[in-house]
């Protein structure tokens, strides 16, 4: 039987003109940014909205074709764009139908650093009170394994989790057998900053195939006045480990993480530097969290997203030009968003979805069995919020935790496609709720976006990568080749 | 400033007021057929207060318009995309 349409189906209709579902952000002046559905974007100046919104338009004028390649317009009785839009927000939104593919054990809160804007409020003693038992990971990992996601990627976290690596040791092998015995497939990762690294974890490692994630500031002094520990040596403690990592695992086997401070925001050039020196596959422009010490000791109100985006903007711009130049060497924020922009791959970062990753995207579990919705969400109960806290690996299961009533009011109320001014934004269907960030900022999980730095943030990330897209074509080449 | 009733929805004001916040208050009372909002900018010296609500009433109305004329194609438009996906929860679960 035949599944395609009988040929009158693509003929030309000669129906009156429609507008299809469109928004629009106002630019400077009267430049407007205008994008359907699924996010297609252009810019339009204002007499062309308003003679589109007018449907004041003739088959021989460019604007009418635009709006035909755009999907913001159709002609009554043409099924094709409709059917079309209608895949595209299926295919975007089907990361809904394998929830929960990442989790995180916090295996051990301690850590031998004391980084001023530590987001998890680390903590330097008392190995029985801030470690996770055996027990209780086994139990996280039982519960991992039966969210409904055929792929699982466990992520051991801290503190820092190599101070307690003989529980990882155990972790890994039965979680591959359970795995094994549930038909799932499994990836490992161990965010550390390396200090404590050796032979023994490195030929771990190599045997399970777990990927090392890292965190790296930049050039010596900015790491090291970002990451003080004893001795001063986080920075070459880093790079030995990251060295050593990439050797016996292979340099697409370890990753690092920045994060900007205040004493970052003029050294751009310089961390890209680093990062390409080491070579690393890739940098993250990651502005500092409005949790644990970083509010503490006030590291996150030192800059406005202004000064952050001035921050990124330049460091996109360097990258892009050392690009151009012959270096592939991706920005990971400006990927994940061009692959939104120019894709409809659902995405898998949880910051970026609408409903909310909390829960439905990853699931924490804390050293001491209480089970949060994001890692942030536990970065707030450290200090004192537990707003987040879904429930107790020694009383829940992964049904009650996902069906929990709080998760469902948290995920319901923080909706893009209702929320105030998100609900109209050109920029809604690549943004991504972020309650816990709004909560933490405005006691709020949907947040008064005007006010907020989330928003601000993507906004501007958002109108830079649409403007290269649009009017730079090498560097929309390049942004291509990363989205791709 | 004043709008008429009559020519003016109050779901735009409240819409543009919104987008203001963080640069102004925007207070708005309807009376006899007038819509008057008291702007107070966040910081003295604005002087563009005036022109740029302006500017963010007249995208509102906008959208109330597109929002009204695109709502029922929006509609059938996520019909199509999650529809299939309703018959198939409810037959599994017949």
């Amino acid at each position: 039987m035949s599944h395609f349409q009988p040929s009158t189906a693509f003929e030309a209709s000669d129906g009156e003109l429609e507008l299809l579902p469109f928004r629009f952000e106002r630019l400077d002046g009267d430049q407007y940014l205008v994008s359907n559905l699924v996010g297609d974007m252009t810019f339009l100046s204002g007499p062309d909205l308003r003679r589109l919104a007018a449907l004041d338009l003739a088959p021989d004028d460019a604007l009418y074709a635009l709006a035909f390649e755009k999907l913001l317009l159709r002609r009554k009785g043409q099924r094709a764009p409709l059917q079309l839009l209608a895949m595209r927000q299926r295919s975007r939104s089907s990361f809904l139908r394998t929830p929960t593919q990442l989790h995180i054990l916090v295996v051990t809160l301690r850590c031998e650093h004391s980084c001023p804007y530590c987001q998890v409020s680390r903590r330097s003693t008392d190995r029985d009170r801030y470690d996770m038992s055996f027990e209780t990971a086994a139990r996280a990992v039982e519960v991992a394994l039966s969210s409904p996601s055929p792929h699982i990627k466990l992520e051991f976290q801290g503190g820092e989790p190599l101070l307690n690596f003989d529980l990882i040791r155990a972790v890994v092998p039965f979680a591959r057998e359970k795995a094994e015995a549930a038909g799932k497939t499994l990836d490992f990762v161990i965010t550390s900053n390396l200090a404590l690294l050796n032979d023994d974890v490195l030929a771990f490692c190599k045997t399970h195939d777990i990927v090392l994630s890292t965190s790296l500031d930049g050039p010596e002094d900015l790491h090291n006045r970002n990451r003080p520990r004893p001795g001063g040596d986080s920075h070459q403690l880093a790079v030995e480990g990251i060295r050593r990592a990439q050797a016996t695992l292979g340099k697409e086997r370890v990753g690092a993480l920045m994060t900007t401070t205040e004493a970052s925001l003029g050294r751009v050039e310089e961390i890209v530097d680093e990062y390409v020196r080491l070579g690393l596959d890739g940098i993250f422009l990651r502005p500092l969290s409005p949790y644990g010490f970083a509010v503490k000791t006030k590291q996150y109100a030192k800059y406005d997203s202004r000064l952050w985006l001035e921050f990124y903007e330049r460091g996109l711009r360097y990258i892009l030009r050392l690009n151009r130049e012959g270096t592939y060497f991706p920005e990971f924020y400006a990927t994940l968003l061009a692959r939104r922009m120019l894709s409809d791959i659902p995405t898998g970062y949880v910051d970026l979805r609408s409903p909310a990753g909390i829960g439905l995207g990853a699931l924490v579990y804390n050293y001491d069995g209480k089970v949060f919705a994001s890692d942030e969400g536990r970065m707030l109960a450290e200090m004192g919020d537990r707003t987040f806290e879904l429930g107790d690996l020694a009383t829940d299961d992964y049904a009650s935790i996902i069906l929990s009533d709080k998760l469902i009011d948290l995920v319901g109320r923080s909706l893009t496609q209702c929320a105030p001014q998100c609900s109209s934004c050109a920029f809604e269907p690549h943004c991504g709720a972020d309650p816990v960030y709004h909560h933490a900022t405005q006691t709020d999980p949907v947040g008064i976006k005007p006010l907020s730095g989330f928003c601000a943030r993507q906004k501007g990330i958002m109108t830079l990568l649409v403007d290269l897209l649009e009017n730079s074509p090498e560097d929309a080449a390049v942004l291509r080749r990363w989205a791709a | 400033m004043e709008f008429a009733a009559a020519s003016q929805s109050l779901g735009a004001l409240r819409e543009a007021a919104y987008r203001l916040i963080g640069q102004a208050t925007c207070q708005i009372d309807s009376v006899d057929g007038v819509h008057r909002c008291r702007l107070q900018a966040a910081r003295s010296g604005d002087a563009d207060l005036r022109a740029r609500f302006l500017d963010l009433v007249t995208d509102e109305n906008l959208r109330e318009k597109l929002a009204a004329e695109t709502g029922p194609t929006r509609n059938l438009i996520l019909a199509l995309a999650f529809g299939a996906l309703a018959t198939a929860a409810d037959a599994s679960a017949g």
